[in-house]
């Protein structure tokens, strides 16, 4: 038994029969190694260790947490619970305790990254655009989880990544790249630092378009940034329950080519096995040929709804955010990035979308800006680099059926406007993108 | 306390650090949620732990833990130190850090009423009741939020600082939003996403919510049938809280010093103004004055001294339309050959302190609203934030609002919904020709301010009353 599940224990010794009650530690390590003007200026580790107290009684229902140097004793944190209880609220949406046989074991002792293997992926970055400036991260992650309810549930679970992310510039460009891995020895961080430093140069000296309608080739970050925001606004159950997803179940909302998996049980993806009740997830066909199937469930949001739990609780907030997909995988098709360009008679690349923001729920009209890498495409090639536009566009009307011309054939763990490790994702060739202002306004 | 974080300095220093601090927090937070007359969410916790930073070289090593053993602290200390050395592998040139008074002092925010010992029930209470009345009003998801902070923070340097303060935070909010035929609309008081200020349980009495529900149950629903805004170049005014946040996105981001000098490149971005431009850079009309000042009693960046030990202060960042001044920290101060500005703040205990916003405020001016509306001929005012965006130098944004109302030959003749503006900053803020006076002037409150790696959420303060901008670009719609 390690010393995260004997701290468990003394907690559930205070435990009284009469209630419910769920608890959960997550024990954190993590490190980020950050460099700016092609150097580490900013280098930093953390050891966390928080604990999550949820105790329902006679309909009630009270949520405590503290990090472990918080707790002064066992006994305590609890009796400040059930002291506290009486003077909660009714919790009409309470929907029980994962059950015992949800029960999972995942815990395993892995290492962490050290700051020296960080820096060296920073090195291999920062020389790829020798003569640039250089700026970015090189991140790791080792996230242990273990919860535990009056059900008999004991599930544990063990997370590992690791993140290159970095921009190189010149005078007057910018361009990006991002990889994710479970391990730090799987990053390529060469190969990042190529495919930016290349952004950068070929976009030197952009010019001005005029704003309106375009065709658009998409490149990872930009696609990822899509998915996410209909993740999050759109399939979460709580939207579809405070009437603003724009999601339609069972409905050709989407063009045919797009394929949605939720993927946490595939060996590289990122993130727990288990969602934060406790619950095993399994991959789960989220939009097939272009008809949404599900939404993302919490146990709240699938009792309320009638729906099948799908096991995308989040971690460390209770259910208040809903459920949330954090394996999102868009199916890959087959055109590789050179055919995608000699397709377009007449439109735009653009690598990475910034500062995206809802205007209307439920129309998913977002409005957002492009950087690190933008281009127009003129009669089969990229002929110019091109400078700032402001888009207003609606993300379901931008994957609706027959807006998806072509679906890329390489696909990788992109960034995203809410964080990075959660989708992979390939490349989007759109026949119509709205663009509504240029760097003038 | 302090003897605890002098055990891990001295273990950073007889390492090799060059310069070392620490902090031990002691954060407590209180976070209640209703939805339509019940509560969604009720949650309390307590996080208490060290962060302690290390500057060897060109680089800041940091290390953070729960552990405030003795053990673990010695630990913690040649841990800072030697991540900081690791940086080591690509270096830069050796960074400077500014002197600032060493001082040993303590400081607690003013208040009447702590928060935490006002009982959960009678906060419930005000929210449940808030969202019910709304909901029977008619809205289909009424909702409130109340939060609540007590940070007991001990910082010591290597220097020989010795600083304790507590800093009590408290603000909310309620919002009322409607669903139509395929559209949302929503209404917030005070503001989108709640107003926050340092202060007790008295700031959460002066919103008095009871006396708004009814004005955003209805509102919300007439947005519903209101034609769309109007699209064209016109007149823009904007209420305090949407100026608030003009303010926080196109200026108190672009001032950041850190940007400045390229450290937040890769994420949050640059800026547009460069350094050899201060004191010469057009930012905006005269009437634009704007300082940053963290002794404002009350507003929500007020404390006495900052993560590096800084003493707060009033920094004059526009004067009368020219860029005058930046928000720094010592080592960023120490590149740029300013004075520190006390500006560097962290997000707890684990993370490293950073420069942030204080109160980045827009000092009054002599209208009033009515006179800005009276003598507007052909415009909008707009009110609350509903969506927000801006290019990373800061300079190209679109705002969406809650509610807009035309304008007409000095009277306000019509509700309108969806309205959007557009602009590029210098000529935005070169367009403002009518500025409300201290009538106006109120203490806006950012909460949720997000930037660095790790990310960080920062607590911003953005004094503001409204204002009137020419020649804005309204009505950009997808």
């Amino acid at each position: 038994m390690n010393i995260w599940k004997e701290v468990l224990g003394d907690l559930q010794k205070q435990i009284p029969n009469s209630v419910e009650c769920e608890l959960k530690m997550m024990h954190s390590k993590s490190a980020l190694t950050r460099f700016a003007n092609s150097h580490i200026h900013q280098n930093v580790d953390e050891e966390s260790a928080d604990v999550f107290l949820t105790i329902h009684k006679d309909g009630k229902t009270i949520s405590r947490s503290k990090n472990i140097t918080g707790i002064k004793s066992s006994k305590e944190f609890v009796k400040e619970a059930l002291d506290s209880i009486d003077e909660s609220p009714k919790d009409t949406t309470w929907a029980g305790l994962t059950s015992k046989s949800e029960s999972y074991e995942g815990f395993q002792e892995l290492h962490e990254a050290n700051p020296e293997e960080r820096a060296n992926l920073v090195r291999d970055f920062v020389k790829e655009g020798e003569g640039m400036n250089a700026a970015g991260y090189c991140s790791t992650y080792l996230n242990n989880f273990f919860i535990w309810n009056t059900n008999g549930l004991n599930s544990s679970d063990t997370s590992s990544s690791a993140f290159i992310d970095g921009i190189f510039r010149t005078d007057t460009s910018a361009g990006s790249s991002h990889r994710g891995a479970v391990n730090i020895n799987n990053l390529d961080a060469s190969q990042t630092g190529k495919e930016a430093a290349k952004l950068a140069v070929d976009s030197q000296n952009p010019i001005d378009i005029d704003p309106g309608k375009y065709e658009v080739i998409l490149g990872h970050e930009a696609v990822s940034t899509i998915l996410v925001f209909l993740s999050v606004y759109g399939l979460n159950a709580k939207s579809k329950i405070d009437g603003m997803s724009p999601i339609l179940l069972n409905e050709n909302q989407f063009d045919e080519k797009i394929n949605l998996i939720d993927t946490p049980e595939d060996s590289e993806s990122i993130g727990f096995k288990i969602d934060a009740s406790g619950a095993k997830k399994y991959n789960l066909e989220i939009i097939k040929n272009g008809v949404p199937s599900t939404y993302f469930h919490t146990r709240r949001t699938s009792k309320e709804l009638n729906m099948e739990n799908t096991h995308h609780e989040f971690f460390g907030v209770d259910d208040y955010f809903g459920g949330i997909g954090t394996n999102l995988n868009l199916d890959k098709g087959n055109v590789n990035h050179s055919d995608m360009i000699s397709s377009v008679k007449k439109g735009i690349y653009i690598n990475e979308f910034w500062y995206c923001r809802v205007l209307d729920p439920i129309t998913q009209v977002v409005t957002g800006l492009n950087r690190n890498g933008s281009f127009l495409i003129e009669n089969g090639k990229i002929t110019k680099p091109i400078g700032r536009l402001r888009f207003t566009q609606s993300f379901i009307k931008s994957l609706s059926p027959g807006n998806v011309i072509s679906v890329g054939d390489k696909s990788r763990y992109a960034d995203s406007e809410f964080g990075e490790g959660m989708l992979k994702v390939p490349k989007l060739h759109l026949k119509e993108f709205n663009f509504t202002g240029g760097v003038s306004g | 306390m302090f003897d605890l974080l002098n055990i891990a300095i001295d273990s950073a220093i007889s390492s090799g650090a060059k310069y070392s601090d620490a902090r031990i927090l002691v954060s407590k937070s209180r976070n209640i949620a209703a939805k339509n007359g019940e509560v969604e969410n009720f949650n309390e916790s307590e996080k208490i732990g060290l962060g302690i930073r290390a500057l060897v070289g060109s680089s800041w090593g940091f290390y953070s833990t729960y552990d405030l053993s003795r053990e673990s602290l010695i630990s913690s200390g040649k841990k800072a130190f030697e991540i900081a050395k690791a940086s080591a592998v690509v270096s830069g040139k050796e960074t400077p850090f500014a002197d600032v008074p060493v001082v040993q002092d303590e400081y607690t925010t003013p208040h009447e009423e702590n928060p935490f010992k006002v009982s959960s029930t009678e906060q419930i209470d005000l929210l449940v009741n808030s969202t019910e009345q709304m909901k029977k009003l008619g809205s289909s998801r009424s909702s409130g939020r109340l939060d609540f902070w007590d940070t007991e923070k001990w910082f010591c340097s290597s220097q020989g600082h010795e600083i304790f303060q507590n800093i009590i935070e408290s603000g909310g909010g309620i919002s009322s939003l409607s669903v139509g035929d395929g559209e949302t609309q929503i209404r917030s008081y005070p503001q989108s996403f709640g107003e926050y200020r340092t202060g007790g349980w008295e700031v959460i009495k002066s919103f008095e919510f009871g006396k708004h529900t009814q004005r955003l149950a209805e509102e919300s629903q007439r947005l519903l049938v209101a034609p769309q805004c109007p699209e064209g170049v016109m007149d823009l005014i904007l209420e305090g809280s949407q100026l608030a946040l003009q303010i926080h996105e196109s200026v108190g981001h672009a001032i950041e010093l850190d940007r400045i000098l390229g450290w937040e490149a890769a994420y949050a971005g640059t800026s547009h103004l460069e350094l050899d431009k201060l004191n010469k850079h057009r930012y905006g009309s005269e009437l634009m004055n704007i300082v940053a000042d963290a002794t404002l009693p009350g507003a929500l960046a007020t404390f006495k001294y900052d993560d590096e030990g800084t003493p707060a202060q009033r920094v004059e960042i526009v004067k009368e339309g020219i860029w005058t001044g930046v928000l720094s920290g010592r080592d960023s101060a120490a590149i740029a050959g300013v004075k520190p500005g006390g500006m560097v703040r962290a997000d707890g205990f684990s993370r490293l302190p950073m420069v942030r916003m204080t109160n980045v405020g827009l000092l009054p001016g002599e209208s009033s609203l009515e006179e800005i509306i009276e003598s507007t001929d052909n415009g909008i005012y707009m009110e609350t934030n509903r969506s927000w965006s801006i290019d990373d130098l800061r300079l190209n944004f679109q705002f969406g609002c809650e509610a807009g109302w035309v304008v007409k030959n000095g009277k306000i003749i019509d509700m309108v919904k969806n309205p959007t503006y557009t602009g590029i900053t210098p000529e935005f803020w070169g367009n403002m020709d009518m500025l409300a006076n201290e009538n106006e002037w109120v203490f806006w409150g950012t909460p949720n301010c997000g930037k660095g790696q790790p990310s960080q959420i920062g607590h911003t303060g953005h004094p503001a009353s409204p204002a009137r901008f020419k020649n804005t670009r309204i009505g950009v719609r997808g």
